[in-house]
């Protein structure tokens, strides 16, 4: 039976002590003769373009941030950071950033936490509405923002949190969550219940088991849902220019917005807020992606 | 029991929902739109909304701290808005309250806040005030015009913008072209300074947003036609536009990089100050763009050609920005005051050095840096020569943004890439000006 089940390549039941793994060894080296078999222009050339065609727009950013204004030459050279230093000074860059740090970090924290308590539900409670609820999750994704921008700008104008960053925060929250609790539900399902009966028959209360023996296995699933939420708020437009008013209050997005006149565009200075706005978002991505990817394989299978 | 606990959980949750939606509704109460606003005591704290935030935040800071330091009872709280939502945010305001006092009120839109009852006509208030007889009378034709409300006016006119031909005179010069003072002149050069395979081009076209406002400014330049509307009947497929039109495409690809296809004024003027392109046809505001990029002695600008060599001069109204005093303020006496300031000669002046834009106060075009700046002096002539003769556009149709913008544009796309043909093209944007004028006279 494990012979066979070995063979046909089922990895439920583990093979006992000492029986060899025989049958997984020839297909890798299969797969790995018939990657060998392609030759390596195939792999690389599309690749290569694929990479080009990415880092071509990065190439023109930094090279309008990074040149003289005025220059038209292809290489950013003599070097200037004038651009950036007009950017962050004078068009409160600076400010800006800091607002969108915020916005982006109290987004992924506040996210995150109802996302993990509205997951956990629907991935271990059976209830009457559960189905009836996961689909008005899912059909609140076909709702633009824009749509609700209206009535959510009288309810926090009614509020008094119109021009308040704490207005962006839950707005940005709120869309962020469907999406979030769906996925999260689906992190949670794969991790087999037994383990959580197991603490519980040890004595832990069934939020103790759960920080204790679920959330560390939640790592790569809590990292995709809370990047996603940080670089969606991040990038997010229509909420900070419609709740927000006041300069010092803005976001990055409006501010690059603000370097697009009526008539006249800085280009330098649009490149240089431009890079300013990409830095984080690529600093995340560097970080994280080893997390990022195994949480939507992990979400995608059994979700 | 636990029945019971159940139930009276269950009455709980319904009365929390029914108190949540009972309080959501209320707030609907108060849009703080239309009416509502007050004189008020013209001292203390106003806002204002710049509909160009953060291109103008400069000199609307220097103006502001001015006014501030003559009126120290009255503190201007400046919002900047970036000019691509500036509608859409006085939109949300409108529905759902939270107007400022001021704000910056383009004519492209000014039809749009009048209809929704945002604007205090400010007629009675320019008579009575130091701005009589000083306001540009072209401008504030424009406005009447655009405001859709007869002779009243929704805004105070403070600069207009003009469609000028810029050209690299470096390139003129190089190729022994004649500058493009007449259409004939212009084609001639377009031709001369192409060779598509150095990557030099003519002319850059704009394909993308925006395209067809500027189509319109060509299309009458060249054919002469001085008016939008024949009665009730738009001219735009006269034949003579058509002709002109037709022309004017012609030289995409022939004179053009083939990717103006998409180009916004953005992209058109990048191609314009970073290739090898002859000339562009943009308004004044790109001014400030192309001096940074080549210098003052290798770029020119010039009003659109007449139509034909001794005729008067045919242009296209451009918008014309201005201050919007809003309904709702609760202190219209200390925002008039601030419109009035800086729709001042001084202030009003200073702006436009800025924006390279043409003042609404005559007194300012007497002003010392206007002869500096050729093409600025040169649209203002122009626009003051009473030979000239202004083509209304119609911005007071409600419909006339989304006939103009995205209705046309794809078709326009189309146009250029052979498609559809220049009949073809205006007959439709005929059609659809002549049913929307049809039906705003029907709501008159």
């Amino acid at each position: 039976m494990t012979a066979a089940l070995a063979e046909t390549g089922d990895r439920r039941t583990a093979p006992p002590a000492g029986t060899p793994v025989t049958p997984q060894a020839p297909r890798r080296r299969r797969r790995t003769r018939a990657f060998d078999e392609v030759p390596r222009w195939q792999i690389y050339l599309p690749l290569g373009l694929y990479l080009l065609f990415t880092l071509v727009p990065f190439y023109w950013m930094l090279l309008f941030a990074l040149r003289p204004a005025g220059s038209t030459s292809l290489v950013p050279w003599p070097v200037t950071f004038e651009h950036f230093e007009k950017v962050w000074n004078e068009r409160s860059f600076g400010v800006f950033f800091q607002n969108s740090m915020l916005v982006g970090l109290a987004t992924l924290v506040t996210t995150t936490v109802i996302a993990l308590s509205g997951g956990y539900a629907l991935a271990r409670f059976d209830f009457r509405v559960k189905n009836a609820f996961m689909l008005a999750l899912l059909c609140s994704q076909f709702i633009p923002g824009a749509l609700m921008l209206v009535p959510l700008f009288e309810i926090f104008r009614n509020l008094r949190m119109i021009n308040s960053l704490e207005s962006v925060i839950i707005a940005e929250t709120v869309f962020q969550l469907p999406l979030s609790i769906i996925l999260i539900s689906g992190f949670i399902k794969n991790v087999p219940v037994s383990l959580e009966e197991a603490a519980w028959v040890d004595g832990c209360s069934r939020l103790r088991a759960f920080r204790a023996v679920v959330l560390p296995l939640l790592r790569p699933g809590l990292i995709a849902v809370g990047s996603f939420a940080f670089v969606h708020s991040w990038n997010h437009f229509l909420f900070a220019l419609m709740f927000l008013s006041e300069q010092d209050k803005q976001t990055i997005p409006v501010g690059l917005n603000t370097l697009i006149g009526a008539d006249s565009v800085d280009l330098g200075a649009l490149a240089a807020g431009g890079v300013i706005a990409a830095v984080p978002v690529v600093i995340v991505f560097a970080f994280i992606q080893k997390w990022l990817i195994t949480g939507f394989s992990a979400g995608a299978v059994k979700g | 029991m636990r029945a019971t606990i159940h139930r009276n959980r269950r009455t709980t949750a319904a009365v929390a929902l029914a108190a949540v939606f009972a309080l959501t509704a209320t707030a609907c109460g108060d849009d703080g739109s239309a009416g509502g606003g007050d004189e008020g005591s013209g001292k203390g704290e106003i806002t204002f909304w710049d509909n160009n935030g953060g291109v103008r935040t400069p000199v609307w800071e220097k103006i502001i701290a001015e006014f501030e330091k003559k009126n120290p009872d009255i503190d201007v709280t400046y919002v900047p808005i970036p000019i691509t939502d500036v509608q859409s945010k006085y939109d949300t305001a409108i529905a759902g309250g939270g107007l400022p006092d001021v704000g910056g009120v383009g004519t492209a839109y000014l039809a749009n806040m009048v209809a929704q009852d945002a604007l205090e006509p400010v007629g009675d208030r320019i008579e009575g005030s130091a701005l009589k007889g000083k306001l540009s009378e072209q401008m504030a034709e424009s406005v009447r015009s655009a405001g859709g409300r007869g002779d009243e006016m929704y805004s105070v006119p403070t600069s207009a913008n003009q469609g000028t031909l810029w050209y690299r005179t470096d390139l003129f010069e190089a190729a022994g072209a004649e500058p493009p003072t007449s259409w004939d002149r212009f084609y001639e050069a377009a031709e001369k300074l192409t060779d598509a395979k150095k990557n030099e081009f003519g002319f850059t076209i704009r394909g993308g947003a925006g395209s067809v406002a500027q189509a319109l400014d060509m299309m009458y330049a060249q054919s002469g036609i001085d008016t939008f509307w024949k009665g009730d009947r738009t001219t735009v497929n006269d034949p003579k536009n058509v002709e002109a039109l037709e022309k004017y495409v012609g030289l995409y690809k022939k004179a053009t990089p083939e990717a103006d296809l998409n180009n916004d004024f953005a992209k058109m003027v990048a191609q314009f100050t970073q290739g090898d392109i002859g000339m562009l046809q943009h308004n004044l505001g790109s001014y400030t763009d192309h001096v940074k990029a080549f210098g003052k002695d290798k770029v020119e600008g010039i009003p659109l050609p007449p139509s034909a060599e001794g005729s008067p001069r045919t242009i296209v109204s451009n918008p014309v920005d201005g201050l919007g005093l809003f309904k709702s303020s609760k202190n219209k006496t200390a925002a008039w005051k601030f419109i009035e300031f800086a729709a001042s000669h001084e202030m009003n002046s200073l702006w436009n050095q800025e924006a390279g834009s043409i003042p609404a106060n005559t007194e300012a075009s007497g002003d010392a840096w206007i002869s500096e700046v050729e093409p600025v002096k040169a649209a203002m002539e122009s626009l003051n020569d009473p030979g000239t003769k202004v083509v209304q556009l119609p911005y007071y149709l409600p419909d006339w943004n989304n006939i103009s913008k995205a209705d046309s544009e794809p078709d326009f796309q189309k146009l250029l890439l052979g498609e559809i043909s220049a009949k073809q093209f205006a007959d439709k944007l005929a059609g659809a000006l002549n049913d929307a004028q049809a039906e705003w006279k029907q709501q008159q």
